[in-house]
């Protein structure tokens, strides 16, 4: 049995996404040296602006020419460049164990390969990866670190995770929300079927702070239109709670509410400057990743 | 009522179970399974509840109706029309077919023509009965014709009659032969079903009948025709067959007048003929034949439903009768567009002179200039009795009385006719002798000298009065004022019956008077046709008026250029010179008969077939034409009937109007058995079903929800459209 990366990405599919490089829209605060704008001044070739020279400032750093114009002594000041810290947050409540049909992975099954390929992207960006589980509670917390071998133990954590009963999703972000103290990029792999005004204070949390926040909202394609033919008793699988009830007849009520539903995140996000993208699982992975990529990428030039 | 021809299938109903039983079967047996979206569903069970419920209870009412349907078209459902209507198929009947025979019935349809639609349609009815039921047959003519007069239960001799019948030339009057076949079904022993069944084109004029007769109070004087009751319009029933054109076009010529009405040789004849249009309005060339030659051709476009006139100007006809005809394209109704008539050119007017050759010299030699002339014969007065009258146009008495009495019944039977009588007095006779004839204008009283001083005295034509009977037309020389001098004059006493004063000499002495006798004319001159009373016969007065008096008795006798065909036509109004002994055959060869009315009237009996009619005289070889007869055009200006104006005007409780043969036997079958409601019943549970499956994938399939609006691109971006 394939352990790892390797459990969700194929080399080809690896092989797909190389040359992606996933951008914060945001500065953000880094440990090393990169490719993405610190919050920090320091050593770089992009130009910030002067500072009145006082003693101790290294003379190579005095402007020259704005002392000839002005008689006046100026350091130039560059801005510093530090590498990007992404955690990823999945979500295991009951609700992510859904796949309406064999031939679609669960929601978790999608979730975990999101996360899998991603982490590969920024990996390969010489940018930091982290990771957080959850499900009726934080289940598990793995560090940012730029390495493939953290990236594999982290990925093996996950695959040994099954959906859990409940969810308590609002309370988990709040709590990671805490945890991060540097402006880093969260990436949040759900369905985000909680408490919604939760949910988007949840989310709030994360901007205040300053984090640059992709949700990636997965759902699976029936839950979207419920286009089952046959009636049945519905049961909720994470309170258990059952329904009889006939889809066909339901289906319009039912597709306004989730259209509603959807509308609601998908506001909230864009008033709080996240970005909002809608999954379902029957869309391949490496296909999403790389059309994302690219367009936050065009976006962040 | 209604009632089910197979009851057993009612036990199909209750298959409109089924729907409910699924639907409560369905709920019992559902599976469990999980969803993550539950609060979705539940809310959306909570917001669409009423919804749903009105939708589902639609669908179970649309199922159930279709199911209820199918069960009740396999139970064949039907609905009497009566209330006895149980017994209805099972009864004996008699049954009166009642058939148009007029010649609108020839019109030509797709399926061939009305009447022969009509005679299968009448052979299918009786073909229909069931042993044991009684028909009979009558044809609507001008008077009803019966076929099969007593109603019997050979169907198949009924059916033989019905297949030999012949279209007849005339117009038809369905309300008499309704009326004389229920006067025979009511004479039928046994209560039994009556039905009236009436085969036409449903052309409104053979109903008219019924209009006129709704409009008269039933107990009217209907001169001993049969009535139709208020009761047996209740009570009998009425199926009438209206096969003809619903939207019919017809063109025929429909008269012809000729004039002058007197036709000499050498002058020109005009024929005004008058053009009739059924349909839309449409050029309409017209021709004209005269003794097989074609003689002109003239279009004319009448409006629609309205008549035309063309005129044709004929010259060069030789003395004879010529048979003619006028033409009209070739149609749907063939039998209208010809119409014959007979053109009389006269060589001269014959005349009869009685009297002394002394008294008659001046007008024989005004009427025959020629001396040779074969028109104008003169015989002494004791001749008169070897004279056939009827071989002249007018008769002349120049000092003819006395005359016999047997004579003077002669002479009035022939002014009775059409003749003219002229009358000269004479000193041969005693004025009392002139009394025995009644028909003179007015009784001479007394011969009168005049003196020579007041001889001279200039003639006066007396203008003629309204409501004047005798006219006399022919005018003066322009001028001029003819003057005559008296000798001798006959006083008269007051003027009789008809009669009037036509010339004075002078102021107030009569010289001329006339009177009208029957259709013929009696002129009475109050001088001699001779020198010795006064100098008439010499003045250029004497010989016009002699003409004159003559051609205007020759007017009122003309024969007519053609006839009508009718029941009863007076021979000596139709053919004036007709002699016992003469023989006149139809177009299709056989004689004509005649009869007499009495008073030595003849009539021809039945006048029903249309074509020239000729005559051989005894000792004659060739025949020769002697009457045009046409039908009365009245039945070619085609107005179909609906079936609104057709109860209205017949008022029967129980009629049934068809415009086909199939439907005519749906109506009979539905009458007799019951209207059947299988095949609404199956329409209605196609259409059930068609909506059920609308409703079902259509309406509540394919909803467009909120989320449907919503497009995610390929990078997971939610675009609100």
């Amino acid at each position: 049995m394939k352990e790892g990366i390797a459990a969700f990405l194929n080399p080809a599919q690896m092989a797909k996404l190389n040359r992606l490089t996933l951008s914060s829209r945001y500065v953000v605060e880094g440990t090393l040296a990169g490719r993405h704008r610190s919050s920090q001044k320091g050593a770089s070739t992009e130009f910030a602006d002067h500072r009145a020279y006082i003693p101790g400032d290294d003379l190579k750093r005095i402007d020259w020419k704005v002392l000839a114009r002005t008689d006046k002594y100026y350091v130039r000041r560059y801005q510093d460049e530090t590498n990007l810290r992404v955690y990823l947050l999945v979500d295991r409540s009951g609700s992510m164990g859904y796949s309406s049909s064999s031939d679609l992975p669960t929601k978790f099954k999608y979730a975990s390969t999101l996360a899998a390929a991603l982490g590969y992207v920024v990996l390969k960006s010489r940018d930091a990866i982290g990771m957080y589980i959850y499900g009726e509670k934080l289940d598990a917390s793995m560090p940012c670190k730029n390495s493939f071998n953290e990236l594999n133990n982290s990925l093996k954590i996950l695959q040994g995770y099954k959906p859990a009963k409940g969810t308590a999703g609002a309370d988990v972000m709040h709590q990671i929300a805490e945890s991060i103290n540097r402006r880093a990029m969260i990436v949040i792999i759900s369905d985000l079927l909680d408490d919604q005004p939760e949910i988007i204070r949840a989310l709030a949390h994360f901007r205040k702070n300053l984090h640059d926040v992709i949700v990636l909202h997965t759902f699976d394609p029936v839950e979207l239109n419920l286009n089952l033919k046959r009636s049945a008793e519905f049961e909720d699988m994470e309170n258990g709670e059952r329904l009889i009830a006939d889809p066909r007849t339901l289906a319009k009520e039912y597709k306004d509410l989730m259209g509603e539903f959807i509308d609601k995140y998908r506001k909230a996000c864009a008033e709080m400057k996240i970005d909002y993208r809608l999954l379902k699982t029957d869309e391949p992975i490496d296909t999403f990743i790389r059309a994302y990529l690219e367009e936050r990428k065009r976006l962040s030039r | 009522m209604l009632v089910f021809a197979n009851p057993t299938f009612l036990w199909a109903l209750t298959a409109a179970a089924i729907p409910l039983m699924l639907h409560m079967f369905q709920r019992r047996r559902t599976v469990v399974t999980p969803f993550p979206t539950l609060r979705f569903l539940k809310a959306a069970q909570k917001r669409s509840s009423s919804r749903v419920r009105f939708e589902n209870f639609l669908l179970w009412l649309l199922r159930t109706l279709l199911l209820l349907a199918l069960g009740f078209a396999f139970a064949m459902p039907l609905i009497r029309t009566t209330a006895a209507g149980s017994w209805l198929s099972r009864t004996r009947r008699d049954v009166a077919i009642v058939i148009d025979a007029s010649y609108s019935m020839n019109y030509e349809l797709d399926r061939g023509k009305v009447w022969e639609v009509c005679k299968d349609a009448a052979a299918s009815i009786i073909g229909g009965l069931l042993p044991g039921d009684r028909a009979c047959v009558y044809l609507a003519a001008e008077t009803p014709v019966p076929v099969i007069e007593k109603p019997t239960t050979e169907h198949a001799t009924v059916i033989q009659a019905i297949n030999a019948l012949k279209c007849l030339p005339g117009s038809s009057k369905i309300d008499e032969a309704v009326a004389a076949a229920i006067a025979v079904l009511e004479q039928q022993e046994g209560r039994r079903e009556r039905e009236v069944y009436v085969m036409t084109d449903g052309q409104a004029l053979p109903w008219q009948g019924f209009r006129d007769a709704a409009k008269k109070d039933e107990t009217a004087n209907t001169a001993g025709r049969a009535v139709i009751t208020r009761e047996q319009r209740d009570e009998i029933s009425l199926f009438a067959l209206l096969a003809g054109a619903k939207a019919p076009e017809n063109a025929w010529p429909s008269d012809v007048k000729v004039s002058p009405l007197i036709m000499l040789a050498g002058q020109t004849a005009r024929l005004k003929a008058s053009v009739g249009r059924s349909g839309s309005s449409k050029e309409i060339t017209l021709g004209l034949e005269i003794a097989g030659q074609e003689r002109g051709k003239r279009s004319v476009t009448p409006l629609a439903e309205s008549e035309a006139d063309v005129e044709f100007v004929v010259n060069g006809l030789e003395p004879g009768i010529h048979v003619a005809r006028i033409t009209t394209p070739a149609d749907a109704l063939p039998e209208d567009d010809e119409f014959l008539f007979l053109v009389r050119v006269r060589k001269q007017l014959p005349a009869l002179i009685v009297g002394p050759q002394n008294a008659t010299r001046y007008l024989k030699a005004a009427l025959a200039p020629g001396a040779s002339d074969d028109g104008v014969r003169q015989i002494d007065a004791a001749e008169f009795d070897s004279v056939d009258l009827r071989d002249y146009q007018a008769v002349f008495l120049c000092d003819a009385f006395p005359l016999a009495g047997q004579a003077i019944l002669r002479l009035e039977e022939y002014a009775h006719n059409g003749g003219v009588v002229i009358v000269f007095p004479g000193d041969r006779a005693e004025i009392s002798s002139y009394g025995e004839m009644h028909m003179l204008p007015a009784q001479p009283e007394s011969v009168e000298n005049i003196p020579a001083e007041i001889a001279a005295r200039p003639l006066r034509r007396i203008a003629n009065q309204p409501g004047q009977v005798v006219n006399f037309n022919m005018s003066l020389p322009p001028g001029t004022v003819p003057t005559v001098a008296l000798k001798r004059i006959m006083r008269l006493g007051a003027l009789r019956e008809n009669a009037a004063v036509l010339v004075t000499a002078g102021d107030d002495t009569p010289l001329l008077t006339g009177r009208a006798v029957g259709r013929g004319r009696v002129f009475m001159f109050t001088v001699s046709a001779d020198r010795d009373w006064s100098t008439l016969p010499l003045t250029a007065f004497f010989l016009p008026v002699a003409h004159q008096l003559i051609r205007q008795g020759a007017g009122a006798s003309v024969q007519p250029p053609h006839v009508v065909l009718g029941i009863q036509q007076p021979v000596n109004e139709i053919i004036p010179e007709h002699r016992e002994d003469d023989v006149i055959v139809s177009p299709s060869g056989s004689q004509l008969a005649l009869r007499d009315s009495g008073n030595r009237v003849l009539v021809i009996e039945n006048l029903s077939e249309p074509g020239i009619y000729t005559r051989t005289r005894s000792g004659a070889e060739t025949p020769e034409p002697v009457m045009a007869v046409n039908t009365d055009r009245t039945e070619s200006r085609l107005t179909p009937l609906g079936a609104a104006e057709l109860n209205e005007w017949t008022s029967f409780k129980k009629l049934f109007v068809a415009n086909d043969p199939e439907e005519l036997s749906k109506l009979v079958d539905e009458y007799r058995n019951g209207r059947s409601l299988a095949e609404m019943c199956l329409w209605l549970a196609m259409l059930l079903a068609l909506l059920e499956w609308w409703f079902a994938n259509r309406v509540l399939r394919k909803q467009i929800g909120a989320s449907e609006k919503l497009t995610v691109d390929l990078a997971g971006k939610v675009v609100a459209q």
